[in-house]
């Protein structure tokens, strides 16, 4: 066949609308098209011929609304119109409803149909009647795969982040109600011979209720076992039964209901089993089961994911908790102050250290230092600093020789390890006396001078000098002797204190003259207290900007343990839950 | 006995109280409040009729310049004490599920956060206080690794609250309900409504709400949508120069600032980065009275330390006339200057 061919003959199937090739402009032209006009030598074509293989069926009725005419395609579409039937009596009542200019649709044998309504001359009417039903199948499904897209899309959304496990159960169960089920039940793979369950469920349209429970992995249904054992179990009979003996659908009607299983995967075996129900009138057809499994498959990436991240967190807390700085032993006519501010938030554990340990004599060895490096490379090496220190205080009390001491420790460990870090430290040694004073001697490492806050309100820079501890091996180190009278404070600080960036352009350093001027006034302040001011000047300084570790740590003399301790015990900690309540002879 | 029961009334205790704490006697105070358990008061209404009022009155004085920053800082550390003994006395058993109570980042006010926490624990919570300025970093990673019920978070000023919507998003990523207090979200909680998040007007209401997961997980959605206009953004990334340009103009303007110390000068560059921060909070929750109460306290803050409102007008004149293609933050700095008494006599 030609491309002639079909100009000259009619397709004939109604299917076709093929123009005629030569009434194509060649180009396109900027004015308006001739009028149509019947090419010389060709007939005028029978109308009634024509119609027939139209797509819409054509119904012709007249004044009384009796049906006059119909095209094949009608009759096809609605056997039980004749000519001469009048279509209310014939059953096609949606028919007769119609009115003008209104287009409607109705099913009608299976098939779902659209018809407009035509106004004739004469009072006569036509009906054209079109077949919908695949391009609303094809709309619905498109609609129904877009819901399922956007469910899902959710769903990712939801369950992307990181979760704890609990509520990444929780959140799996939250987000089936009420898409793919009225109550949905999620079943962890049992530990230690129980399983742990998640349940969300709704009533009447609200939002959905989440409890969990737990059950011996024995009396687990043996539908979820199956499950859990990476099966998708085939067998639906009893799935409702087993659900509701498990006690998961109370007050619902097991035999309104139907049910679906799948498992969750996980790393190898599945992490857990959803069990999904709803109403038997909304069935869980294919399409149902390829969401749920899309589903059930972003549930367990999400559990597996809060798993793996807790059992990391469990060691990287355990390895943080041994690298923390030690809150100071109580010491007798000493008041402790302390602040740590680790330059990333996220990690507890820094490069500033601090800390004291008791000596036999009553006093106390106390330090505050910073190691080369920031993270957790320094924290480690600040741990393996205190534990030196924890054994060497045992052997050697006077700070000057206790620091040098530190110092080969530390020279052979980093050269052993090639690592080439060093600190700078404060280390002194604090006694109390008989009249409330304190008197601190202390040893530098080339680290920031401590202040003295007098009770006058004057405050002194100790004139404390040394070198870095940890790079050669015979390092000066200075020594200085303060006597704190009671009610007076020293304090160790660390350079992410000085050196911290901010300000209205977040690149100038706080710098000592504001660190003094910040301190003018609060020699009256508790040692907790006066940390805590410099912290949050600190912090204030810094906006929200990038800083170093901070570090800080106070000695106030009490007064000597005139005033009992006991008020200080009632602090409440979970070491302590047992203690006795204080104060009744208040 | 009979010294005790007469005691046993917060009210009849308060000044004794507040005499401990102007005299930062830890032991006073902490006498003061176990007197009031052992005569009877439960501890609850110890913390919130005691310690409470006792803290809003340190700040009070501070405005009022009759206490210096030290004295209050003291003080705080004091009332914390006495909450620590209040708790440590009543001691209840936990029964319901966990609470993580935090401060916002930057938020250095811990002590309502701190009565929040501990009345919870009264009330059989397992509560978690995570203390002063949390980083958001730190408190999310405190929920992935020990899970909470619900997350009760505290701000106190206004101003950070562009940092509290981050954070409650954070822990909403967290799949972790968020319920906040403070006076930072407005005094009637309108801010939190902006951010669409459950808001609690004291201790007792957050009681409440923690314990009411549907109304923690319902509330209407954040109300941000004039966030699309860009000013909130582009102020915050203007900040460091619109304080250089206030601090030229009024160097220009009031003679007496090219004589101010290192330290007053460092209190005055803060002050006009309040200014900003305060707006750009403003046009963060879309709402100038945000800005005009921050303005109208500063002005009675200055004039408590001897800084004439007229410098505070000046300022804002200066903001407005940089800003003045920032539509909403411009009617925010006309409106908060109208609101200035103009006629207010200069204070030395």
């Amino acid at each position: 066949m030609t491309a002639a061919d079909v100009r000259e003959s009619d397709p004939g199937d109604g299917r076709t609308a093929t123009p005629g090739a030569s009434r194509v402009p060649a180009r396109p032209a900027a004015s308006p098209l001739p009028p149509l006009a019947p090419e010389p030598g060709v007939v005028a074509p029978e109308w009634a011929e024509v119609v027939e293989h139209f797509r819409e069926g054509l119904i012709v009725c007249d004044a009384d609304g009796v049906v006059r005419h119909l095209s094949p395609v009608a009759q096809r579409l609605i056997p039980e119109l004749v000519p001469g039937a009048v279509p209310a009596v014939a059953g096609v009542t949606a028919l007769a409803a119609l009115t003008a200019d209104q287009p409607a649709e109705f099913p009608h044998h299976g098939r779902r149909l659209r018809v407009r309504q035509v106004p004739l001359s004469r009072a006569r009417r036509c009906w054209y009647v079109e077949d919908v039903t695949e391009s609303v199948s094809r709309a619905d499904a498109l609609l129904a795969e877009r819901a399922r897209s956007a469910f899902l899309a959710v769903v990712g959304e939801k369950l992307g982040n990181p979760l704890h496990p609990d509520r990444a159960a929780a959140a799996v169960v939250r987000l089936a109600v009420p898409t793919v089920a009225d109550v949905a039940v999620l079943v962890l793979a049992p530990r230690a011979g129980r399983a742990r369950w998640w349940r969300a469920s709704r009533v009447d349209g609200e939002a959905p209720t989440v409890d969990a429970g737990s059950l011996p992995a024995a009396a687990l249904p043996a539908a979820i076992g199956e499950g859990l054992g990476g099966v998708e179990p085939h067998a639906l009979d009893w799935l409702v039964e087993q659900a509701v003996e498990a006690g998961w659908l109370p007050g619902l009607d097991a035999a309104a209901l139907s049910a679906r299983v799948v498992p969750l995967p996980g790393r190898d075996a599945p992490a857990g089993v959803l069990l999904v129900a709803r109403g038997s009138a909304r069935w869980y057809d294919d399409a149902d089961v390829d969401l749920l499994r899309a589903f059930a498959a972003r549930g367990g990436a999400a559990l597996t994911t809060a798993v793996l991240y807790r059992d990391q967190a469990e060691v990287a807390d355990t390895l943080q908790a041994s690298l923390l700085p030690v809150e100071p032993a109580e010491a007798a006519g000493v008041q402790w102050g302390t602040a740590y501010r680790p330059a990333q938030a996220g990690l507890r554990i820094g490069g500033d250290f601090y800390g004291s340990h008791r000596l036999a004599d009553g006093g106390s060895v106390f330090f505050l230092g910073d190691v080369s490096g920031k993270g957790v490379e320094a924290a480690v090496f600040t741990g393996q600093l205190r534990q030196c220190l924890q054994a060497l205080h045992r052997v050697e009390t006077q700070p000057g020789r206790l620091l040098r001491l530190l110092n080969g420790a530390l020279l052979e460990t980093t050269q052993a390890h090639g690592q080439g870090r060093f600190a700078t430290m404060v280390l002194g040694v604090v006694r109390a006396h008989g009249d409330g004073s304190l008197s601190l001697t202390m040893a530098g490492g080339g680290h920031l001078p401590p202040l003295v806050l007098r009770a006058s309100g004057e405050i002194e820079v100790v004139p404390l000098t040394g070198m870095l501890i940890g790079v050669v091996p015979d390092p000066r180190v200075g020594e200085v002797t303060v006597r704190l009278a009671p009610g007076e404070t020293c304090l160790l600080y660390s350079d992410g204190v000085t050196e911290a960036r901010g300000g209205p352009r977040g690149d100038e350093q706080f710098g000592s003259d504001r660190l003094l001027h910040a301190l003018a006034g609060c020699h009256r302040m508790p040692a907790p207290a006066l940390a805590e001011r410099i912290e949050q000047v600190t912090c204030d300084w810094l906006g929200h900007g990038d800083h170093d570790d901070i570090a800080v740590l106070a000695l106030r003399a009490t007064g000597g343990p005139a005033r009992p301790v006991r008020h200080l015990h009632a602090v409440p900690g979970p070491a302590r839950a047992g203690t006795e309540t204080e104060g009744t002879e208040a | 006995m009979t010294a005790t029961t007469t005691e046993a009334d917060p009210t009849a205790v308060y000044p004794l109280y507040l005499d401990a704490l102007a005299d930062a006697d830890e032991y006073g105070a902490v006498e003061v409040a176990v007197g009031l358990l052992e005569g009877g008061v439960p501890a609850e209404r110890v913390l919130l009729d005691l310690v409470a009022p006792a803290q809003a009155e340190v700040g009070e004085r501070w405005a009022r310049n009759e206490w210096s920053v030290a004295q209050e800082h003291a003080a705080t550390h004091i009332s914390e004490r006495v909450v620590a003994a209040v708790a440590g006395y009543a001691n209840p058993r936990p029964t319901r599920g966990r609470i993580v109570v935090a401060c916002m980042d930057g938020e250095w006010h811990a002590l309502p956060a701190r009565l929040v926490a501990e009345v919870l624990r009264l009330r059989g919570w397992q509560v978690v206080f995570l203390g002063a300025s949390v980083p958001a970093a730190h408190l999310v990673s405190y929920l992935h690794r020990y899970d909470a019920d619900a997350v009760a978070l505290a701000c106190a000023l206004p101003v950070r609250l562009p940092h509290a919507h981050r954070m409650i998003e954070a822990c909403r990523r967290s799949d972790v309900p968020v319920v906040v207090g403070g006076r930072g979200f407005g005094p009637d909680g309108r801010w939190a409504r902006a951010l669409g998040v459950p808001w609690a007007p004291d201790a007792p209401a957050a009681a409440d709400l923690v314990a009411d997961e549907r109304a923690l997980r319902a509330g209407p959605p954040a109300r941000l949508d004039h966030l699309a206009d860009d000013e909130y953004a582009s102020l915050v990334k203007r900040r460091g120069e619109l304080i250089d340009s206030a601090l030229a103009d009024l160097r220009a303007r009031v003679p007496a600032v090219s004589g101010y110390t290192p330290a007053q000068l460092d209190s005055t560059i803060s002050d006009l980065g309040y200014i900003v921060d305060f707006l750009a909070a403003a046009l963060y929750v879309d709402d100038g009275t945000l800005f005009t109460e921050f303005t109208d306290w500063l002005v009675a803050i200055l004039a408590s330390r001897g800084v004439p409102p007229a410098a505070v007008a000046l300022t804002l004149d200066h903001y407005g006339q940089r800003l003045h293609d920032f539509p909403r933050a411009a009617g925010f700095l006309a409106t908060a200057r109208g609101a200035l008494d103009p006629a207010a006599p200069p204070q030395r």
